[in-house]
């Protein structure tokens, strides 16, 4: 029982990783860029959201009302941190070299923009973790013996909601088409009247939220937020999307709840100190044996803008 | 709906790929662009097209001037381009790629335009739902044009459509466009097949070193000896030229 119980924790923690893994994989399959600041949106929707709460903020509004709302200004401040970024990494260098992609320097500077936003929230409020003042832990259901946290299960039912969305948009929805054309073929897509000044703002605001909503369930669930706690998450996520495949939604999906299952029942079996190396022992095995990932194929990273 | 292109310059760092052309397409006009590897008809046309930017000169298309412009104000002023290679989406299934001809349209008459292009390539419509990659080169080409009407052009551009076609489709691509501009819609020809280039259209320019070397009605140009003799591979031989 205790088994199947962590197996449940795993697919909780995985929910979170799925979210930003799919942060990730949206942006290296569409504009090939592996963009480094997700971690520090993800951390800065969660710190934001904390500081507005603990502010009092907004507008004095006081328990159960004043959390959620703080958590919505913390994922728009994760949405336009994104946006900076999108203006000053990507944008700022196509505009001047052409094409940004041929160079390592986006990757680079949104390096820096992660190192950067990491610091000056340590600067403001000091790099000790805080408790956020989420829900009460003991808000649980139990079925048949496993414990479900209900904040858990609205996060997970939230996650899900998400990822069929965005899966829904970029197959059915004319923006979703424009993003599949510039991912296979920027220049084709351009003939065709897809201006990418306006679409590849898009991938930066989805991916502002998606990190902000990843964000915000982190600190509901877990109760707790400092500003390295982005790191980690980070790191897991991208092993999950690299181990689902890149470019691929569902790779993600996969990949993400895989790696929190791996997380989880390491921790079970083996103890918290041993989950890196499983994590990413799992991670070059899988490599090994299928470089493209569980889902990957081989078209992906060519779409080059 | 005339195209008025004057002393369009395209350069690229100092090399100067178009020098001052001047170049007129006329309402229900065939009108081809003739000249050999380099001579500038790339550039012109992704200057046309509004994939670069101009040195100088103007692009004016119906009254609307597209100069400084990009690729979405000459889609949304009548103009489409059938790209050299083809370049339809691989990835996207033949009834997707039709969607992305008609991008910028807002108007709820698109799946209406589709299902007439449906109508025009069967081929295209038993195909509808499965990867464009699954076609052949003939039927992407077929498929590269239907993308391009369903933006409901008035002047079509197609770059080099008989490039690694077989000359049954060769034959069959160039009725196409007969059939096309017989509806209405003027037409801007770059080929590199000359002779059929010349059979079809109703005029003709030759570039050379990106300027406008000869210009006239298309069956004066194939008549022209000299012009034969660059373009046609020696006079009457219906080959064409070597690449």
């Amino acid at each position: 029982m205790l088994l199947i119980q962590q197996v449940v924790n795993g697919l909780m923690l995985g929910s979170v990783y799925v979210t930003v893994a799919v942060a990730f994989t949206l942006t290296i399959g569409i504009l090939n860029f592996l963009n480094f600041t997700i971690p520090t949106l993800f951390m800065l929707a969660a710190m934001m959201g904390w500081s507005f709460a603990a502010w009092g903020l907004p507008f004095g509004l006081t328990e159960p009302l004043a959390w959620p709302l703080a958590l919505a200004l913390g994922v728009a401040v994760a949405i336009a941190a994104s946006l900076v970024v999108e203006r000053f990494t990507f944008r700022y260098l196509r505009t001047k070299h052409g094409d940004s992609t041929e160079h390592a320097i986006p990757l680079v500077s949104s390096l820096g923009f992660l190192l950067v936003l990491e610091n000056l929230v340590r600067i403001g409020y000091g790099s000790d973790a805080q408790r956020f003042p989420g829900p009460s832990a003991d808000l649980t259901l139990s079925v048949g013996g496993l414990f479900f946290r209900i904040p858990q299960v609205i996060s997970l039912v939230v996650v899900a909601l998400i990822v069929l969305g965005l899966a829904w948009m970029m197959k059915s929805s004319r923006i979703g088409r424009g993003l599949r054309a510039i991912a296979e073929n920027p220049d084709a897509a351009g003939i065709l009247g897809v201006d990418t000044r306006r679409v590849v703002p898009v991938v930066f605001m989805l991916t502002g939220l998606l990190c902000g909503l990843a964000g915000s369930l982190f600190a509901v669930n877990y109760g707790e937020v400092s500003p390295q706690m982005g790191e980690d998450i980070g790191s897991k996520a991208i092993a999950g999307m690299v181990l689902g495949g890149l470019g691929s939604l569902w790779g993600a999906v996969a990949g993400g709840i895989v790696i929190g299952l791996i997380e989880m029942l390491t921790i079970h079996f083996f103890g918290a100190d041993t989950v890196q190396a499983t994590v990413w022992g799992a991670l070059l095995l899988t490599l090994m044996i299928r470089p493209q990932g569980l889902f990957g194929h081989n078209a992906i990273g060519k779409g080059k803008l | 709906m005339s195209l008025e292109v004057t002393g369009l310059e395209v350069a690229y760092g100092r090399t100067r790929a178009v020098r001052g052309l001047t170049l007129r397409v006329e309402p229900g006009e065939i009108v081809t662009v003739l000249g050999a590897n380099g001579a500038g008809k790339t550039s012109l046309l992704r200057a046309l097209q509004g994939a670069v930017k101009p040195a100088g000169g103007q692009i004016v298309y119906n009254g609307h001037d597209l100069t400084g412009q990009g690729a979405a104000a000459r889609v949304r002023a009548g103009i489409a381009l059938v790209p050299e290679g083809r370049q339809i989406f691989v990835s996207m299934t033949v009834h997707e790629n039709l969607l992305m001809g008609g991008y910028l349209r807002g108007d709820d008459k698109l799946n209406r335009d589709v299902e007439a292009i449906y109508d025009r390539f069967p081929n295209l419509a038993s195909r509808r739902d499965m990867r464009a990659s699954v076609l052949s080169g003939g039927e992407q080409q077929m498929l590269a044009v239907g993308r391009a009407l369903v933006a409901r052009p008035s002047l079509v551009m197609l770059d080099e459509p008989s490039l690694g076609l077989s000359p049954l489709f060769v034959e069959r691509l160039f009725g196409l466009i007969r059939e096309i501009n017989a509806e209405g819609l003027s037409i801007l020809l770059v080929e590199q097949n000359t002779h059929m280039a010349l059979e079809t259209a109703t005029r003709g320019y030759v570039l050379e070193l990106g300027q406008v070397t000869r210009e006239g009605p298309a069956e004066r140009l194939a008549a022209d000896a000299s012009m034969a003799e660059a373009y046609l591979g020696g006079g009457a031989d219906p080959a064409p030229a070597p690449a």
